[in-house]
């Protein structure tokens, strides 16, 4: 055990996962894990998503199918089939965790529900992904990453008021519902090592963005507030939010010294350039004050409300000056410069940006991986946690092409002959 | 029954971390049993505390805050002025009894204060150590302050979310904090301390929060190094399927009050009808059967929308006839119809409808009620994953400041009465 280089690399993973588990076993195949992905014979669905590789739609070259099966193995599969069901169970046999999105009770029905699977192995993990749980009168709706970030109140709070709400980008209740599972699965294995058996993770997609909503839940509870989407084209409160600049835009987070340096700073920025205009004057000083105190801002809200308007009145001022500021510069020096003044202020940054990103280079953030079919190697985004000292998380191998471990684990492991294999492709099994 | 223990018992954590991402990580750890020890002062409280929401007619009081209190259940806390020079005293102590250490200051404070890895590492070789700050402990931009709200645009995902004709506007929340980047650094941390278990040893983990939130972008970052392209923001559509959107529904003939957290005043008497639901039609099957529920009106036959393709390309004309429909309705009867045809769609919900009326996340019992000497019986996000033999238990509300002194201070840190007493008088500790 002592001689382990990864986290996870005691663990084997059978992969029966779509899109809403595909992150989860990522995640537990980069720390280590022994991850077989199950394909259907002819490869999973997940391959046919793009963008694919020099745009040329091929289920070898998805980036999608790239992005989320690194350091994986691959076999095909097909679970509909008799013959294919008995190899699944060989298959448990030295397995420690499977992670499954199919419907609730499906596994059941094709007679591989979690009480026969434990059966043949007591110390198995069974992780179910699906998009509101297992149990619950909505358990059997069909729901796909955008319905569990509207069930989940995630999409109520993005964009603009006079827009209609929106989704974040990237699949975010698949990537949150991946992140929970694979917590669920971790605490599960190490219960597993105090008792020697395993259990099932029952992960719902609504409730992994829950925790998300941030504040909202909290509004309603405490106050019956529903908090909603507000950002407007420009800030409203002075230094807080987006503003456009040169060459795109900027996020700015000036609260008052909250966190980082406060306004008399960047009004030292402002004014050495030029470009404080009347900003320094007294009628300006209550409100600059009152910016740094937010707890002297709640309680004129309640008891001094007018005097509390008079100064927001001045807000709008504040922010033409700050944007005029703005607009004379590129984000990079934005940036540059409020990090020499320790102001919170960043650029909104595209994938270019980010690939060119110094801070990322320096954390070896992006790497390399080699495509040998393909003739190339592709630069993936790399691990969450850039240092794990003893057991670094990282990219073992390339994804796996459609079959690609078959003979390695079927003849190799399972001991199946050439002829056995023959039969269970005629009959469409692998 | 006999009550369960829970799968982290025995395990003790140092938490030095405040605001979100951190906390929300040490907050699963809790839940799960580990003994989870916040270390805060009166005088300088983890600064979310003072955030809104606050119980109402208790504003100001440091235990009011729902957005604090949500992120500490099961938590204990040790009134630690760390800002005094006198506190590495105690914390380096707590430090050594714990298995657990987790911090995520600006690594100029972490330098100032001396919470170096290196340095406890000698003293107690098996220790977890865990550093969370925003960009890294090493590179160009690592002082550069920050908090969850400026990784969402660091990151890369305003740039790639909302609509196409409208600027980046983000999340609407400071996203990552909540389970990208908890999340990521808890898997770390039980892999970790599973790892210890099994080989005794420890080390040393580092998670930039910039890094952890660029892992979930999906394919932006190949189809950028690959293809050389950086997709435009598409608002709710994705390439393979159609519909797939976000529509207007009927409102709701009755009073209620918003919350804007950027403007003032922040409470705006509304009418509850902003309300919208989405649908999302993938197959071909799924599309006939979209079409049944809304009763195959004629347009539906026009052959620009009988295919995938066809829909793509007509999907503004598509979208706004799919909103003819849906506006005459409550976006709950628009979920039913769909869902009873096996057509994906559901509630934009806010979080009144999660929190009352979900009969879904009601009959899981998500949401937990804990009882906060300040803010009485309120809500706080449950457990995301349900294990069926050790399902974790939020154990207790969050801490009032100064709460556990005592029992740290003794039952730990085995110090006396007296000593107690000089640190309480000289400012670095305080009960509460």
């Amino acid at each position: 055990m002592s001689e382990q280089k990864t986290l996870l690399g005691d663990v084997r993973v059978l992969d029966l996962a779509d899109q809403k588990g595909v992150y989860c076993t990522k995640l537990l195949a980069d720390l280590g894990a022994d991850v077989i992905k199950i394909e259907k014979p002819g490869g999973d669905p997940m391959r046919h998503i793009g963008p694919f590789f020099h745009d040329e739609p091929d289920p070898e070259k998805s980036l999608y199918w790239f992005q989320f099966n690194t350091s994986k193995r691959g076999i095909t599969l097909n679970l509909d089939n008799a013959d294919g069901r008995e190899i699944l169970k060989r298959l448990v046999k030295t397995a420690d965790v499977i992670v499954e999105t199919f419907p609730p009770g499906h596994l059941d029905e094709m007679g591989l529900g979690y009480s026969v699977l434990k059966e043949i192995n007591p110390r198995l993990i069974l992780t179910s992904i699906t998009p509101f749980g297992q149990t619950g009168p909505y358990r059997d709706f069909n729901a796909s990453d955008l319905i569990a970030q509207a069930m989940g109140g995630l999409m109520y709070l993005a964009g603009f008021p006079e827009d209609p709400p929106h989704k974040l980008h990237g699949s975010q209740a698949y990537h949150s519902a991946s992140v929970q599972a694979t917590l669920g699965t971790e605490i599960a294995l190490y219960v597993r090592e105090l008792t020697g058996r395993g259990q099932q993770v029952d992960v719902s997609m609504q409730e992994s963005v829950l925790i998300s909503l941030e504040t909202a839940m909290q509004h309603y509870d405490l106050r019956k507030e529903i908090r909603r989407r507000e950002y407007r084209e420009a800030p409203i409160t002075p230094g807080i939010g987006l503003y456009r600049c040169k060459d795109g835009y900027i996020f700015s987070y000036i609260a008052g010294g909250l966190a980082g340096a406060g306004w008399d700073v960047i009004l030292d920025w402002l004014d050495s350039e030029g470009m404080v205009a009347d900003l320094r004057g007294p009628e300006y000083e209550d409100v600059f004050a009152l910016m740094g105190d937010i707890q002297k801002m709640i309680r004129m809200a309640e008891t001094d409300l007018e005097a509390l308007m008079a100064v927001v009145g001045k807000w709008g001022h504040i922010n033409e000056v700050i944007s005029a500021f703005m607009m004379k510069h590129t984000k990079q020096e934005l940036y540059d410069g409020a990090a020499k003044r320790r102001l919170m202020q960043v650029p909104v940054q595209s994938p270019k940006d980010l690939l060119e990103s110094t801070q990322l280079e320096a954390l070896g953030y992006f790497v390399d991986v080699e495509h040998p079919e393909l003739g190339t190697t592709l630069k993936y985004p790399g691990a969450p946690c850039y240092l794990i000292s003893k057991t670094p998380w990282r990219i073992s191998r390339r994804p796996p092409l459609i079959g690609e471990h078959n003979s390695e684990i079927y003849e190799k492991e399972l001991g199946l002959s050439r002829e056995q294999l023959a039969v269970l492709k005629q009959e469409g099994a692998i | 029954m006999e009550e369960k223990k829970l799968p982290l018992e025995g395990i003790r954590v140092c938490d030095f971390s405040w605001y979100a991402a951190a906390p929300v990580a040490t907050k699963c750890l809790a839940d799960f049993g580990a003994e989870v020890i916040k270390m805060e002062y009166s005088a300088h409280p983890d600064l979310i505390r003072i955030a809104m929401p606050q119980a109402p007619g208790k504003e100001g009081d440091l235990g009011a805050g729902g957005w604090f209190n949500n992120e500490n259940s099961s938590k204990l806390c040790l009134g630690l002025n760390l800002t005094h020079p006198r506190a590495k005293e105690i914390y380096d102590k707590l430090i050594l009894a714990s298995d657990i250490v987790v911090e995520n200051f600006s690594p100029a404070v972490k330098e100032r204060m001396g919470l170096n890895y290196e340095d406890y590492v000698k003293l107690k070789p098996d220790i977890i150590w865990v550093d969370q700050p925003m960009q890294g402990l090493i590179g160009p931009y690592k002082y550069t302050p920050g908090f969850g709200a400026i990784i969402t645009p660091l990151g890369g995902l305003s740039h790639l979310s909302g609509f196409p004709h409208r600027p980046p506007v983000g999340t609407g929340t400071n996203y990552t904090d909540y389970v990208i980047n908890p999340g990521h650094l808890a898997i770390a941390v039980i892999a970790a301390l599973r790892y210890r278990k099994l080989t005794g040893q420890g080390q040393q983990i580092v998670m930039a929060q910039l890094g952890s939130a660029v892992s979930v972008l999906e394919t932006a970052i190949l189809d950028y190094t690959v293809n050389n392209r950086t997709p435009p923001r598409t608002g709710n559509r994705i390439p393979y399927a159609a519909p797939h959107g976000c529509y207007r529904c009927k409102g709701e003939d009755r009073d209620c009050v918003y919350y804007n957290m950027y403007s003032v005043p922040h409470e705006i008497p509304g009418r509850k009808d902003d309300r919208w639901c989405v649908i999302a039609v993938f197959s071909d099957e799924e599309w006939e059967a979209f079409c049944d529920v809304i009763s195959n009106p004629p347009w539906t036959r026009d052959r620009k929308f009988s295919t995938l393709l066809g829909r793509k390309e007509n999907e503004d004309e598509l979208d706004s006839l799919v909103q003819e429909w849906t506006i005459q309705r409550s976006p709950e009867e628009v979920t039913m119809l769909m869902q009873q045809a096996g057509v994906s769609a559901g509630v934009v919900q806010d979080a009144e409808d999660i929190l009352v009326h979900d009969p879904q996340l009601r009959a899981r019992g998500y949401y937990v009620y804990l009882d906060h000497s300040v803010t009485g019986h309120s809500a706080y996000d449950g457990i995301a994953f349900k294990l069926s033999e050790t399902p974790g238990k939020l154990t207790r509300p969050a801490p009032r400041i100064g709460e556990h002194s005592e029992y740290v201070c003794k039952e730990i840190l085995g110090m006396a009465e007296k000593e107690i007493n000089d640190y309480l008088v000289e400012g670095v500790l305080e009960v509460g």
